[in-house]
């Protein structure tokens, strides 16, 4: 029996098959055919001659509920509030982060004020009832509803992460007057306290999921028309997965499925590698992604924005979503220079069409693609396993421009890109690591992406890493990451207390209503037996007065508030330097993760049978390498080295989807896995 | 290319550059993350800074643009007291508005950064306290005549020596604070942003060296100083004027006359206060430091408004006003609510360049942060409690569109109104409203205003009490090529059957059951409102922005029974005015 994943990526649909019996693992791609997602699944499946019967689990990730966002192309969708606060929507937060800006744009909400409604209730903070709810103001938002064709409805009153007993009463109501309408209640998809921050992500799960339930039916016709009979599984933003069912009723969580899919993958090859403290990488055209994975947990939170920049508040959306930190510089920026004759790369972007200038697609800009080529890291005949031949005249040409400006050659031009390149990327993996009181002595960096591997060992040498981990296929890092993914959900549910009146007793009680609310979820996943379920304990905490917390993991076995308390102070210090011993503690938020324990691929040893130094040695090429100047490089085929192959920097591993730099003075080693070690 | 750039390879200034700012960006996270203070967390009042050894800013983050001016002027005090003593693990402390800072509750800390033996350079971060003692509760009294009023003041003391806290400064703010935990808080997290500041940049320094380093905060400079310079030559030269009016100083409603000249010749920019009224009794005087905060703000976002701040920008900037004015009130004025009257100096430079700049700026804004403290004692944890927030408010429409509702004045930035859920688990008060301030409307124009806000409180303590400083209350927001003035900010207390408005107002008694309305204005409208297409109005009658009756009267625009636009009746309004 197999599994296959599939992820539909902006340029390409991937495809990972599994053979439980053999071990093997076979990869695809295929153009990814935006008109009908489905289409390129089909593909890829056909492609990679996969027997349908033999699949026994499917797993699919993409960008459909992004893509309606960032397009604009949701559904119609209207809000119901508490009265009087119709207008937290559009208020926001108020907030202007471009400062200086004095003709500033506040982002525009996804609902205009005319479908926003009010209907009279309201609890207080501790879930008591002020004011009963009047449902009967609901049936002229049904009869406006109606006459505007609405097709989808969020529904968020005060304090429901509370009680939210209001917000389901309108619910049920609008269900049974609106058929056929997406309705969507905030506690439904996040338990957490801020009415802007819930009304948002209620507002976008609605907004999305006419459409998604449209793909997800679609899609599942189309597995089932080609043979496939197991549980569908989507991928979600939290490092797991889900049944399509649930994906349909709460699309949302699915914002950011590709990128959780490489965190989780990442997650795995530390296991593989027996390393539990790993920080991931991963560069693509237009920007470099990272995230930390600590005691082999990866990192989600709640905190997520659609749409933010420096400049730009976003769209908070409060589901769980893997921490990861997002730069605007990847394989395709671009270098240009300021009004004053400053070199910048990025964020402006070759993307992929037309590309750096090297691909020979018409584009003139100089790009990150093309310094490695004419520093030599790329070989102009073997780009993507030989299939594409670079054009390194074209390279020259774009790069000329910054030669120019530099009053340099066009190699130093090159290098000078890359340095800044680097600098950028490095500057990111420092925010998710040192900036969180991590020292990345302790981590190594594993790195998905054709391009995190092409810059992984200058990144990491300057990290100070441990060791740089580069795993089979990285250019099919997210789908592989896939098909290692648990079901998966986090629950979150915000019950303000001092430390003084909490007991023992009532954190195991409050963790119980939510392992009771984990289990219910779980028993309706056809592909979860129950015994299975492992569940992970944290607690936020603050000191009173402090307004963000410090998530602090826990277990129920032997809680006690002191030790928690313990843990507080010490996680606050590492954290920010300091603590404070005499001040009272509040538990914020209690939160629980349950994965669902699940067989997973067995990923087997390499097979070293046609595997030498020999045939993979390929002879060498001067490369530059930056701060460490040009050098013979020694280029191998990554595709025939041996496992336990030891060499020395200075090198290249060439393999279809990426080339692999080692330093002079690094080490590489091939583990039995096919893994590669740099240090 | 910069004169640093010729020396050293420009790509490593950038590099090094770039780790400048991401250092005074993890000061600023650590700050908003460990801060006591919601004014602090929530608002972000505060900034972080690297500056060199001869007190110029080299790199900012900031919080609210409030601080944009400060830093230098209080280094130099610090440098002026302490110069030849400074050593390692010494940290600085100073709040005194009339040594480069701007009231009593923004709390400044300095820590000298060495490498080796020698001092490299300075880390500073600057804070907003919820209370520093005084006169009352949160400390900026409405009717104060004297800063002795405004609580606890540092003229610049030593808070560290050898990275231990000095016990009797401790001793002293905790005996003259209302809140002494919050404020040792908020002490600790501004220590641990120098701190931090000075790991990172002791890291920078060992890898690049300390050349490199100088040369980097050259290349910062000059390089900014350049675009600055390009950018003002581009502009017309000649004097651009604006007038405008302060509502009261909080002893007083009378209003106060202000006003700029602004001359631009060449590469030069300079602004010129001569002739705004003398410094008054009450708080809304602010000093030198806050009005060069004022106008270099307006400038920033003239020359280049995402460019990091440094000093260079300010480079071609020169600022001229008598000693003695409401701008530059000499001690012991009080200087509370100064962003209240350095608010006025950033619109009026703003007012006075809109016309050559209407791609950077808009109509005028409700421009006051409509401060209004609620304090009393909790009846549930038997503690005080302060709530203070700035509201957000209309802002004007430009040349290219309407203006934005509901976002936060000039004199903050990155500044978050607080949640109701959280307020409400906080503080005994309850929200009843917040929603769009449609009632009193916006300027109308061919764009018209952004709408302002209506926040209401109701009180569930026993008793409580409240003082405010509002601005914009009688002056409306200024309208742009023949577009409508906006309208006024305001406060309602409602208490006993009985409302009354109110705009600064010191202490005032509330109890449970009484209800406080904070209402900000709507911003200024630009061009002709004829001129707006019928169909623009029609959409905001649909959503209850507008009434049908203001589409008419002040848009010429007539509307069906069905909600339609009646065209035929439409163009004989607009013919017939």
């Amino acid at each position: 029996m197999g599994r296959l994943a599939s992820d539909i990526g902006g340029t390409f649909t991937d495809l990972v098959y599994f053979d439980e019996a053999s071990g093997e693992l076979k990869v695809e791609k295929s153009l990814t055919t935006p008109k009908d997602l489905t289409l390129g699944v089909e593909d890829t499946i056909r492609l990679a001659q996969v027997e349908p019967e033999k699949i026994d689990f499917f797993v699919h990730g993409g960008t459909t509920v992004i893509n309606a966002i960032t397009e604009r192309k949701g559904a119609k969708t209207a809000l119901v509030t508490t009265a009087g606060f119709r207008d937290v929507l559009e208020i926001a937060r108020g907030n202007r982060p471009d400062l200086y800006n004095l003709n500033f744009e506040k982002p525009v909400p996804f609902v205009p004020r005319r479908l926003r409604f009010e209907v009279r209730e309201r609890m207080d903070a501790a879930g008591n009832e002020v004011e009963p709810l009047t449902l009967a103001d609901l049936d002229a938002v049904v009869e406006r509803c109606r006459a505007e064709n609405v097709e989808a409805v969020a529904i968020q009153l005060l304090h429901s992460y509370a009680a939210p007993a209001h917000e389901a009463a309108c619910a049920e109501y609008l269900r049974e007057k609106l058929p056929g309408v997406a309705i969507t209640a905030s506690h439904e998809i996040t338990r957490e306290w801020r009415e802007y921050e819930r009304a948002n992500t209620a507002v976008l799960n609605a907004y999305v999921q006419p459409i998604v339930q449209r793909y997800f039916a679609s899609l599942e016709g189309s597995l089932k028309g080609q043979g496939l009979d197991c549980p569908f599984a989507a991928m979600q933003s939290n490092g797991g997965s889900t049944s399509f069912e649930w994906a349909k009723a709460h699309p949302i969580t699915l914002v950011e499925s590709g990128p959780s899919a490489g965190v989780n993958g990442a997650a795995l090859v530390g296991e593989l590698c027996g390393e539990e403290d790993v920080i991931y990488l991963d560069i693509g055209g237009t920007t470099a992604k990272c995230s930390v994975i600590e005691g082999a947990q990866v990192q989600v939170t709640t905190e997520y924005k659609l749409e933010w920049t420096r400049i730009n508040p976003g769209y908070p959306v409060k589901v769980p979503v893997v921490d990861i930190v997002e730069i605007g510089t990847g394989g395709g920026s671009i270098a240009w220079f300021d009004r004053v004759g400053t070199l910048k790369v990025g964020p402006v972007s070759a993307g992929s069409d037309p590309g750096p200038a090297s691909y020979g697609q018409g584009g003139r800009e100089p790009t990150v693609t093309d310094a490695k080529l004419l520093t030599g890291v790329l070989d102009p005949n073997y780009f993507a396993g030989g299939r594409i031949t670079l054009d390194v005249a074209a390279a020259e040409r774009a790069m000329q421009k910054v030669a120019d400006g530099l009053g340099g050659t066009v190699e130093e031009a090159a290098v000078a890109v890359l340095r800044l390149a680097d600098a950028d990327m490095i500057n990111a993996l420092k925010l998710v690591s040192i900036q969180r009181g991590h020292d990345p002595r302790d981590f190594v960096l594993v790195v998905g992406g054709g391009g995190g591997a092409m810059h992984a060992a200058t990144l990491g040498r300057e990290l100070g890493v441990r060791e740089i981990i580069i795993p089979l296929y990285p250019g099919y890092f997210s789908a592989w990451g896939m098909l290692a993914t648990e079901p998966r959900r986090d629950f979150v549910q915000t019950a303000l207390t001092r430390a003084d009146d909490m007991t023992a007793a009532g954190v195991t009680e409050l963790f119980a209503g939510l392992q009771a609310e984990a289990e219910e979820y779980f028993s309706a996943q056809d592909e979860v037996e129950a015994g299975q379920l492992n569940f992970e304990f944290g607690i936020d905490l603050r000191y009173l007065g402090q307004e963000h917390s410090v998530t602090v993991p826990t277990a129920l076995d032997g809680l006690s508030v002191g030790g928690i308390l313990h843990d507080f102070h010490i996680a606050h210090e590492r954290a920010y330097t300091f603590r404070l011993d005499d001040t009272p503690v509040e538990f914020v938020n209690f939160r629980l993760t349950a994965t669902a324990r699940v067989p997973r691929p067995e990923v087997k040893p390499l097979n070293g049978d046609g595997r030498s130094e020999a045939a993979a040695d390929k002879g060498t090429r001067s490369v530059h390498y930056g701060e460490d100047g040009r050098h013979d490089a020694r280029i191998l085929n990554r595709d025939l080295l041996p496992p336990g192959f030891e060499a020395e920097g200075p090198l290249v591993v060439e393999e279809p989807s990426a080339n692999i730099i080692v330093h002079p003075g690094q080490k590489l080693r091939v583990d039995e896995l096919g893994f590669l070690h740099i240090s | 290319m910069s004169e640093a750039a010729k020396e050293i390879d420009p790509v490593t200034l950038e590099i090094v550059r770039g780790k400048l700012l991401a250092a005074v960006d993890e000061m600023g996270i650590v700050i908003a993350r460990t801060s006591m203070s919601p004014v602090i967390y929530e608002v972000l009042d505060f900034a972080c800074g690297i500056l060199d050894t001869k007190a110029q800013l080299i790199v900012q983050t900031n919080g609210i643009t409030l601080f944009t001016g400060t830093f230098s002027f209080q280094l130099r005090a610090i440098l002026k007291k302490f110069g030849g003593e400074m050593r390692p693990g010494d940290v600085y402390m100073i709040n005194d508005p009339y040594e480069g800072g701007t009231h009593t509750c923004d709390m400044a800390l300095i820590r000298p950064l060495f490498d080796g033996g020698e001092l490299r350079a300075f880390a500073i971060a600057v804070a907003h306290w919820s209370e520093v003692g005084g006169s009352v509760a949160g400390s900026i009294a409405p009717n104060a005549t004297e800063i002795y009023q405004e609580g606890i003041r540092f003229p610049g003391v030593r808070v560290c020596r050898d990275d231990e806290l000095v016990a009797d400064i401790i001793d002293l703010i905790r005996e003259n604070v209302r809140l002494p935990t919050m404020c040792l808080g908020d002490l600790n997290a501004e220590l641990a942003a120098v701190r931090i500041a000075e790991v990172r940049f002791q890291e920078i320094e060992q890898k690049y060296g300390n050349h490199t380093v100088d040369r980097t905060f050259d290349y910062i400079l000059e390089t900014s100083e350049q675009l600055s310079r390009e950018a003002v030559a581009a502009m017309p030269d000649g004097t651009y004027k604006a007038e405008d009016l302060i509502d009261g100083d909080g002893i007083s409603d009378e209003q106060i006359p202000v006003c700029v000249e602004v001359r631009i010749n060449g590469e030069r920019m300079t602004f010129d206060f001569t002739g705004t009224s003398a410094q008054r009794p009450g708080p809304i005087n602010c000093a030198y430091g806050a009005l060069h905060s004022a106008v270099k703000t307006v400038f920033k976002s003239l020359v280049d408004p995402q460019g990091a701040s440094n000093e260079g920008w300010f480079r071609p900037v020169e600022i001229i006003c008598p000693d003695g004015t409401v701008f530059t009130a000499q001690k012991p004025s009080p200087t509370g609510w100064y962003y209240e009257g350095s608010a006025h100096a950033s619109e009026l430079v703003w007012k006075a360049l809109a016309e050559i700049a209407p791609d950077r700026f808009s109509a005028g804004s409700y421009m006051s942060l409509c401060g209004a403290y609620v304090y009393g004692k909790d009846p549930k944890s038997g503690e005080i409690f302060v709530h203070i927030e700035p509201a957000v408010g209309g802002w004007g429409a430009t040349s290219k569109r309407d203006g934005t509702a509901a976002l936060i004045a000039t004199t903050d930035g990155d500044t978050y109104n607080y949640s109701v859920e959280l307020f409400e688990a906080k503080f005994p008060l309850h929200i009843r409203q917040y929603a769009l301030n449609t009632a009193e409307g916006v300027g109308e124009g061919r764009y018209r205003g952004g709408f302002g806000a209506v926040r209401e409180f109701e009180i569930l303590a026993d008793e409580a009490s409240t003082y405010a400083s509002f601005g914009r209350t009688k002056e409306p927001p200024w309208g742009l090529q023949g577009g409508a003035e906006g309208s006024c900010n305001f406060m309602e207390i409602e208490s006993g059957g009985e409302t009354r408005r109110v705009a600064r107002i010191p202490y005032h008694a509330l109890k449970q059951g009484d209800r406080v309305r904070v209402i900000t204005g709507g911003g200024g409208g630009y061009g002709d409102a004829f001129a707006r297409p019928a169909q623009e109005v029609l959409e905001d009658v649909r959503n209850d922005y507008i009434t049908p009756q203001t589409a008419r009267d002040k848009y010429g625009v007539a509307l069906t029974a069905d909600g339609a636009v009646d065209a035929a009746a439409t163009q004989s309004l607009r013919a017939g005015r």
